[in-house]
């Protein structure tokens, strides 16, 4: 089967889609179907992976559900997308987010999106809550849901860590983009609180974005002691730090719609602190991988810091877990989900399924 | 006042990393010109050294080099400041290498690299790249102060998958682990930082040499690999490899020490010989110095 990856966000740019879109197609070459990638790029020659790579457009940078969307929005690329399908002639064409950026702008009750959405013939939503969101505007829209994936060959226990990291500290790693939604904040506060009962602790922070500036003055402002701000690490590097790491904390204060972060650092045998969104809540089993607590609550989620700081068997025990179950989340079993809801979609584009609302088309 | 230098650092690295690289070479020449002027004693000092390692060179030929000197560390710093926003794919073509094969058999060994050089160059950049292609790699570095500077420093490597160890005992355990990891060490035995070095000829003059490197080679089997890296005019770098040095124990680790320590030395005079404009040391080696 031949297939076409659609993805709307810069590809130069390092983000959550973009990384998917690159392994799954890595994956889906591995068990047999060539798969080309489409999307947007700021650099001529973006890193596909070995994958081929048409560029469409340059991006623009757009604020959208407390952050900032790279995407592409010129309709003179009509064109030149549809040329390039003509001559490919592919089997499945794979659209990331095919609704944005109209989804985070809560224009999903717009009718003038659902024959948009009728030329589509399956869905796939990552996670549970990510199917009720889009279930609540398209009710009869066949959706199924299949996770992430995790590479578990690059996310793995046994690395070489970052070695002036690995000491008799107790490190609390921190993943994401600086932004709101991400509650840097409050791990901020939390960890202020907690560092008067575990002195032996610091705190990375991986990853940049327009905070940086707000949270690097807190963190002098309070005088906050063993802060390692290490901004953007590279997708060779990062693996390094969930190895240099004893806690993975993920403090998002809502919108999240699975965490692929939470997979990497379960993949590392890294037990987790995480608030209780759904998104989250779709990986994590509290007590047994994880500790959760209420999102923007930043007083338990630094007694949620404590406990795991202060019980290295609690902390294995909980890596194990997640280490067990993120195998569950490898590539090659996503990627043969994927391709099962490939074939449903061929069928009914052929009219062999009949749907009971879209005729399958 | 250490805290309004690392402030101004500061200040001047977010300007740096978002310039385009010949911007901020421009800036970096600049400030070169400055401090070449007006420092007090590191232009004596590196001038100094300079005259021992080219005693042939004339008066004006020594402040040719000085200036050079200075103005290709200006640009090393430069690259070290843009670090933060730099993509090492992009770096890639801008790093020639010659003697990858011994870097290759050292690497067949299995018992790590010990990768000796001086101080010339811009090492992170090469260190950057091997990190993504190779495999991890370790600095042995100073402690500088101001301590955020130092912090800095090492969190801008560490991004990159650059370990920097200090040099101390719990340093040298995880640096034997690098190397029973098979990894990469990258360290200078051109000046003696922590006062421990044993007095051996360095230029035909007397000096204290760090020994470590070779201690620890000789204790794990390591092979020593020389490396140059330097700048060339169009503002790439050049790394040259040399053929390795496997220390063999004869019984007497001193004896032993010395001899494969002084072995090194005679390659990094060499690299010095060729490249004594991007050799920057501005610290006192010999005795008498400035």
């Amino acid at each position: 089967m031949k297939v076409g990856l659609v993805s709307p966000y810069d590809f130069a740019s390092p983000g959550g889609v973009t990384d998917h879109v690159r392994y799954l197609a890595k994956a889906l070459a591995h068990i047999g179907h060539p798969t080309q990638i489409f999307a947007p790029s700021s650099r001529r020659h973006a890193d596909s992976d070995g994958t081929i790579f048409h560029r469409i457009g340059t991006p623009i940078a757009i604020p959208v559900n407390d952050s900032v969307a790279r995407i592409t929005l010129s309709f003179r690329l009509a064109n030149q997308v549809q040329s390039i399908v003509q001559r490919e002639r592919f089997d499945v064409l794979h659209f990331h987010e095919p609704l944005m950026p109209a989804k985070p702008m809560t224009l999903l009750r717009l009718s003038t999106l659902r024959p948009y959405l009728e030329r589509l013939h399956r869905g796939i939503a990552v996670s549970e809550p990510a199917r009720t969101f889009f279930s609540r505007y398209f009710p009869d829209f066949p959706l199924r849901i299949i996770p992430n994936g995790i590479d578990t060959s690059v996310y793995r226990p046994g690395l070489s860590p970052i070695r002036h990291l690995r000491d008799d500290k107790v490190n609390i790693l921190f993943v994401g983009r600086l932004e709101k939604r991400k509650g840097l904040g409050d791990l901020l506060r939390a960890y202020e609180l907690m560092r008067s009962r575990v002195t032996n602790a610091r705190l990375i922070i991986v990853g940049d974005g327009p905070l940086r500036g707000s949270a690097e003055s807190f963190i002098s402002r309070h005088r906050l002691p063993d802060v390692v701000m290490a901004g953007f690490v590279p997708d060779f590097v990062l693996p390094r730090y969930y190895d240099s790491a004893d806690i993975f904390c993920a403090p998002a204060t809502g919108s999240e719609s699975f965490g692929i972060v939470l997979l990497e650092a379960m993949a590392c045998a890294l037990p987790v602190v995480a608030t209780e969104v759904p998104g989250y809540m779709s990986v994590l089993e509290p007590g047994k991988d994880s500790l959760t607590v209420r999102p923007k609550s930043w007083a338990e989620l630094g007694a949620a810091l404590v406990i795991l700081a202060r019980d290295p068997e609690l902390r294995r025990r909980m890596g194990a877990a997640g280490n067990e179950k993120a195998q569950r989340y490898s590539w090659s079993s996503v990627a043969s989900q994927v391709v099962e809801v490939y074939e449903e979609a061929r069928a009914a584009a052929r009219g062999l399924v009949e749907s009971h609302v879209h005729d399958a088309v | 006042m250490q805290e309004w230098g690392w402030r101004g650092f500061k200040i001047v690295q977010s300007i740096i990393e978002r310039l385009p690289r010949a911007w901020a070479y421009a800036l970096a020449v600049l400030a070169a010109r400055f401090s070449w002027w007006f420092s007090p004693l590191a232009r004596p000092r590196l001038e100094y050294n300079l005259k021992i390692a080219c005693p042939e060179a004339s008066p004006a030929e020594i402040r040719r080099l000085s200036w050079l000197n200075f103005r290709n560390h200006a640009k090393a710093y430069a690259d070290l400041m843009m670090l933060p926003r730099t993509r090492v794919v992009e770096m890639r073509p801008l790093m020639h290498v010659e003697g990858w094969e011994y870097l290759e058999q050292a690497r067949a060994i299995g018992k790590g690299i010990m990768v000796v050089s001086c101080h010339m160059g811009s090492y992170e950049v090469t260190a950057a790249i091997w990190s993504a292609t190779l495999a991890p790699v370790t600095f042995f570095a100073e402690e500088l102060e101001p301590r955020p500077l130092f912090e800095w420093y090492r969190d801008t490597r560490a991004r990159l998958g650059i370990s920097v160890l200090p040099l101390d005992l719990a340093g040298l355990r995880k640096v034997t682990q690098a190397l029973r990891d098979n990894e990469l060490v990258i360290t200078a035995i051109d000046r003696d930082i922590t006062g421990t070095g044993r007095v051996m000829p360095f230029f035909g003059r007397p000096a204290p040499i760090p020994t470590g490197p070779t201690a620890l080679a000789l204790r794990m089997g390591t092979p020593l690999l020389p490396v140059c890296v330097y700048r060339l005019p169009d503002d790439s770098y050049k790394v040259e490899g040399m053929p390795l040095i496997i220390a063999e124990r004869s019984g007497d680790d001193d004896a032993d020490e010395l001899r494969v320590t002084q072995q090194l030395l005679r390659q990094i005079e060499e690299f010095i010989r060729r490249h004594p404009e991007q050799w920057h040391v501005p610290h006192r080696i010999w005795e008498g110095g400035p």
